[in-house]
């Protein structure tokens, strides 16, 4: 069953998995492997959005939610870390100590074992994507409507987390945190260690996420994607496999957010915010949404252009930016992967014609 | 008692502003399906406008309305001709575009206008306060009161009393069905992107002097907007009105009795219940898919 | 050349030995800051995004002491090279950017912040790579770095003069708003301590979100409660729609003043001076304070951005700490120069800035500043009703008993 299309996605998986592994060997300076990993994070959460999106078609606008809960989780377990370090009285955070919090609230006692903390900084948003999953697709609530429920979502986090300063540090996030250790091995942001817990597992992801899109399951969400009425009518239980989608998108993004508290060092409402959940949609876009490796690519590609368009084009560089995506969404609506498919159509200039009077008479009789 | 009524006077207030800024989004989600996410910098636009007449030119708020107008409105002409038009087939694309069309109408804002906060001047007989049954009302808030129902009847007019607006309507129903009677869709659409952006602007400049004008306000105002438009209902100017006075009046009471971080969180858990099980909308008009 | 096996082997056990062994990432450590006749230094203010308003204005005034320091002829004959970055007022790329300034172009200093928030996110990157950041704005005290050089005040220093001026001139009922952040919640904190001793009370206290501009509900409560005054926390372009609808509500300054720690100059021009008219601050810094240095400053600021551009009590210190950070410099020999070595050299170190002498507590790396109390005027300006007799010493954690920030770090937490 291995046909061409399949045999250049293994290429560039493998490609893709060997340049970012190997990437230490070529780079021996601590900023620039720290940067790196952040790209490769925000990499990872936006595989996760192409899974629910470009595969399943859940526009979620709200993939920073899940992002952001699984910052805080990993925050919550760091800060505890620092506990007495940084702390005035009682062995409580500092930032409760200022909200006059004389004991630790029950929710974060959790948070003092790793394991604990690791699992729920999946678990979580995991838990949060299958019941807002069930709400919504169960009503078979579709295209826009998903969007905004899950906008709404983002919002009432962000509102939540920054109004809940007690036991949330508020608009500051949580901040002065510890180093992750667990089994004597520190993860320093800044060492290879660390770079290889973020490559790794974005490598982990998308291998594991390009075989489950290769399984039957992962081919019903890619016809849920484009005819939800047909997978319906042929008895499978479309809201079932959303959820399933859904719920893996919010994981992934989870366990990005969890390195992502790691990499910066805090976590922020900001993370739970809705400039950071549109960018990544946009990211996804880029690189092109109907492929995992091209829309992780997009994220990467686009942080990396931002970070050093910023350095020479102080003032430009969010207009050189905004015109960038209007142009790609214009003209290359699967993303920058499919340039070559674009030069190859050019060159098949009839066919594409012939493409295009099919979709516009499907059009006309309201098919599409 | 007072305190009710002149909570209930804030609610409509808020109600106002909210419709106002929603009204030009609903009519361009309702008829063309176009998720813009620069309405926000439109609103915008139309504050800079109002600071730029004012501030140059001498013209005050109120003539300055028509200005802006047409001014914001010729901006979204523009934008719906070079860009959004191509679109039309694919309306979640819509989203992506006009966030980054957002992102550069603020960018420039700010190389053109100058990072800093500007501010608008209010007529001398607006920025008083009258008292009403003992109840204090400021004038101002009842001036956008006003024209926020003269613009809504405008609207309904020109929609259900003008060639314009039938010829709108058919297309909302059925595209190709208008477009084999001989109706120009592409130029209608124009028109209506250009009239939802003109109402933009005209919100932005009656908020101008009530809040403040920097390069990123239009982002406050988008995400609200939005769920006003879903709660009304697709294309339908009343349930847009009703839905802003639900949200502007449960906001204004909610903040009253909480805080106003918690009011807004009540708000759009109510939003996402009222879309679960009636997506269509508080008043939803028919339309033919 | 003909590789044999043997070199080889070598090489090939060289390089596993660099791409293993961490002590590779701190190598350039040892390497001179000040080489080449120049001093670099990051600066890291906002020029995009929600708080570009304020932080543009810090930035201008950075550069400006920079400039001025390069025409003087530098330091020590040697120039300082600003690299500029723009955080677009996002905390994670306030931290990616500080990296960038600390790690990849290895600067000695930085200067940046506006918000809490921002300095936060930045706090791991100078303290973990042992720099050095020069925080211009006022904040809620709190923190004791040894990697910070805080030039902005603290809640004592703006509160104890005029908490006991207000609760003289207008009556002990308070009504605290603020935005809904550690800042606001930390200053009316100190606040409620002084008006117990003081016998006053609080008869609301309200937080909106920050970026809000819909005050009518607050107001309403104001209207209930009818408190003697308003002291407002409240930030950013709320400041404005907050003053804006205060008017339009019908309210009168003269009996229900609001009292700020946080309305400047920037935010009266930006709501317009009727509105701002009869509204208190308490700052050590106005734009009108008379003194030679303050004419000089206000003098260049204008000339370089604007005749209608307004220097504030954030953009003072963001100008005189790059003096301070000149002075410390000095000091030093060309190859003592480094993070660490200029905090010890800035402690004690003393400046004539436009609000007057200014000091480096050699404890706590906070600033001695001169607080005043001023109305606001329908021009736009403020007028200075009381400056304070002395200097006020700066105490983080001032409302915080058995709590000091020392020169060897937090006591008695």
């Amino acid at each position: 069953m291995m046909n061409s299309k399949s045999l250049r996605t293994l290429i560039g998986y493998t490609i893709f998995s060997a340049a970012v592994l190997l990437l230490p060997l070529l780079i021996d300076d601590a900023y620039t492997l720290n940067k790196f990993s952040r790209y490769l994070i925000l990499g990872l959460a936006t595989l996760g959005l192409s899974l629910a999106w470009g595969y399943t078609g859940i526009l979620n606008l709200g993939h920073a939610a899940f992002f952001g809960l699984g910052a805080y989780c990993m925050a919550m377990y760091l800060k505890l870390q620092t506990v007495p370090v940084h702390t005035g009285t009682g062995g409580l955070p500092d930032f409760m100590v200022w909200n006059n919090v004389e004991q630790l609230p029950w929710f974060w006692e959790p948070f003092h074992w790793s394991y604990l903390a690791i699992t729920a900084g999946i678990g979580i948003p995991v838990l949060l994507a299958v019941m807002l999953g069930w709400f919504v697709f169960r009503a078979r609530i579709a295209g826009v409507f998903v969007a905004i429920i899950t906008l709404a979502m983002l919002v009432i986090i962000n509102l939540l987390l920054i109004d809940q300063q007690r036991y949330t540090g508020g608009f500051n996030g949580i901040t002065d945190l510890a180093w992750l250790t667990i089994g004597g091995i520190e993860f320093d942001p800044y060492s290879k260690t660390f770079y290889y817990l973020s490559a790794g597992s974005l490598v982990v992801c998308l291998l594991g996420t390009g075989i489950f899109t290769h399984t039957k399951a992962g081919l019903i969400l890619q016809a849920i994607r484009n005819d939800p009425d047909r997978v319906r009518f042929l008895g499978y239980d479309v809201s079932a496999y959303q959820i399933l989608a859904f719920a893996l998108s919010a994981g992934i993004a989870g366990l990005a957010g969890m390195l992502y508290a790691m990499v910066l060092e805090f976590a922020s409402p900001t993370f739970v915010g809705v400039s950071l959940s549109l960018s990544m949609v946009i990211w996804c876009a880029v690189g092109g949404r109907g492929s995992l490796l091209a829309a992780t690519l997009g994220a990467i590609l686009v942080n990396a252009a931002q970070g050093s368009l910023s350095e020479n084009f102080l003032e430009t560089w969010q207009l050189i930016l905004g015109g960038f995506f209007v142009l790609i969404v214009l003209f290359l609506p699967k993303g920058l992967i499919s340039i070559g498919e674009l030069i190859r159509w050019r060159r098949k200039r009839t066919d594409r014609v012939q493409v295009q009077v099919l979709s516009s008479t499907k059009r006309a009789r309201g098919i599409s | 008692m007072e305190v009710f009524i002149s909570q209930i006077f804030t609610g409509l207030s808020i109600a106002s502003i909210l419709l106002l800024v929603a009204l030009g989004l609903a009519i361009i989600y309702g008829s063309m399906g176009v998720i813009n996410l620069a309405h926000g910098e439109f609103v915008m636009l139309g504050a800079y406008a109002t600071w730029f007449l004012q501030q140059y030119a001498g013209i005050g708020l109120i003539p300055s309305l028509v200005l802006v107008f047409l001014m914001v409105g010729s901006i979204g002409w523009v934008i719906e001709r070079g860009i959004v038009r191509h679109l039309y087939h694919r309306p979640l694309d819509t989203i992506l575009a006009t966030w980054g069309i957002g992102i550069m109408l603020q960018q420039l804002v700010r190389l053109t206008a100058g990072a800093e906060l500007r501010y608008v001047e209010l007529p001398e007989s607006l920025s008083r306060s009258v008292d009403l049954l003992g109840i204090n009302f400021s004038v101002y808030r009842l001036f956008i009161l006003l024209v926020t129902g003269l613009l809504i009847l405008l609207t309904w007019l020109l929609l259900m009393r003008t060639e314009y607006g039938t010829k709108l309507r058919a297309i909302t129903q059925n595209r190709e069905m208008a477009e084999c009677s001989g109706i120009d869709s592409q130029r209608i659409f124009g028109l209506t992107f250009a009239f939802g952006a003109g109402l933009a602007g005209v919100a932005g400049s009656l908020v101008a002097p009530i809040k403040s004008v920097s390069p990123d306000m239009g982002t406050h105002y988008v995400v609200d907007a939005f769920m006003v438009v879903v709660l009304g209902g697709v294309g339908s100017v009343a349930g847009t009105a009703a839905a802003s006075g639900i949200l502007g009046e449960v906001t204004a009471g909610m903040a009253y009795l909480l805080n106003d971080t918690l009011a807004k969180v009540i708000v759009f858990i109510a939003v996402v219940m009222l879309i679960r099980f009636r997506p269509q909308g508080l008043f939803s008009q028919l339309v033919r898919k | 050349m003909a590789i044999n096996r043997r070199s080889f082997l070598k090489g090939a056990a060289g390089a596993a030995a660099a791409v293993g062994f961490p002590h590779i990432w701190v190598k350039d450590l040892g390497q001179a800051y000040a080489s080449g006749g120049e001093i670099k230094v990051g600066v890291l203010y906002s020029l995009t995004g929600t708080t570009a308003v304020v932080e543009k204005s810090l930035h201008n005034a950075t550069l400006m002491a920079i400039e001025e320091i390069n025409a003087q002829g530098g330091i020590n004959g040697m120039k300082i090279t600003p690299i500029v970055e723009d955080p677009a007022s996002d905390p994670a790329t306030f931290s990616d950017k500080a990296r960038k300034l600390v790690m990849g172009d290895r600067c000695v200093s930085v200067f940046g912040s506006y918000t809490s928030a921002s300095r936060k996110a930045v706090l791991p990157v100078f303290e973990k790579r042992r720099n050095l950041y020069w925080y211009p704005t006022l904040y809620e005290g709190r923190e004791c770095s040894k990697n910070v050089i805080y030039t902005g005040a603290t809640p004592n220093q703006q509160q104890k003069d005029f908490i006991p001026w207000l609760t003289e001139n207008f009556g002990k009922r308070f009504f605290l708003v603020g935005s809904n952040y550690i800042y606001p919640k930390e200053e009316n904190n100190v606040c409620k301590i002084l008006l117990e001793q003081l016998g006053g009370e609080v008869v609301g206290e309200e937080y909106v979100p920050l970026g809000h501009s819909e005050f009518s509900s607050v107001l309403n409560k104001i209207r209930d409660t009818k408190p003697d005054v308003i002291f407002s926390t409240v930030v950013g372009d709320s400041v404005i729609a907050l003053h804006r609808q205060y008017k339009s509500a019908g309210f009168d300054p003269e009996k229900m003043p609001m009292a700020s720690l946080t309305t400047s100059e920037v935010e009266i021009a930006a709501m317009g001076g009727e509105y701002g008219a009869g509204h208190f601050t308490s700052a050590p810094y106005f734009m009108v304070h008379e003194s030679p240095e303050n004419e000089k400053f206000v003098e260049s600021y204008k000339r370089l951005y604007g005749a209608d551009s307004v220097t504030h009590f954030v953009s003072e210190p963001a100008y005189f700490q790059v003096h301070l950070f000149k002075q410390a410099v000095a000091k030093l020999a060309a190859s003592d120069i480094s993070p660490e070595n200029i905090r010890d050299a800035v402690q004690g170190e003393e400046l004539m800035a436009p609000q007057g002498l200014v000091g480096i507590d050699g404890e706590n790396l906070h600033t001695n500043l001169w607080p005043k109390i001023a109305v606001c005027q329908s021009n736009g300006q403020f007028k200075v009703i009381k400056q304070s007799a002395e200097r006020v010493r700066p105490l983080p954690y001032w409302a915080y008993q058995g709590q000091s920030c020392t020169a060897s770090g937090l006591k008695g937490a």
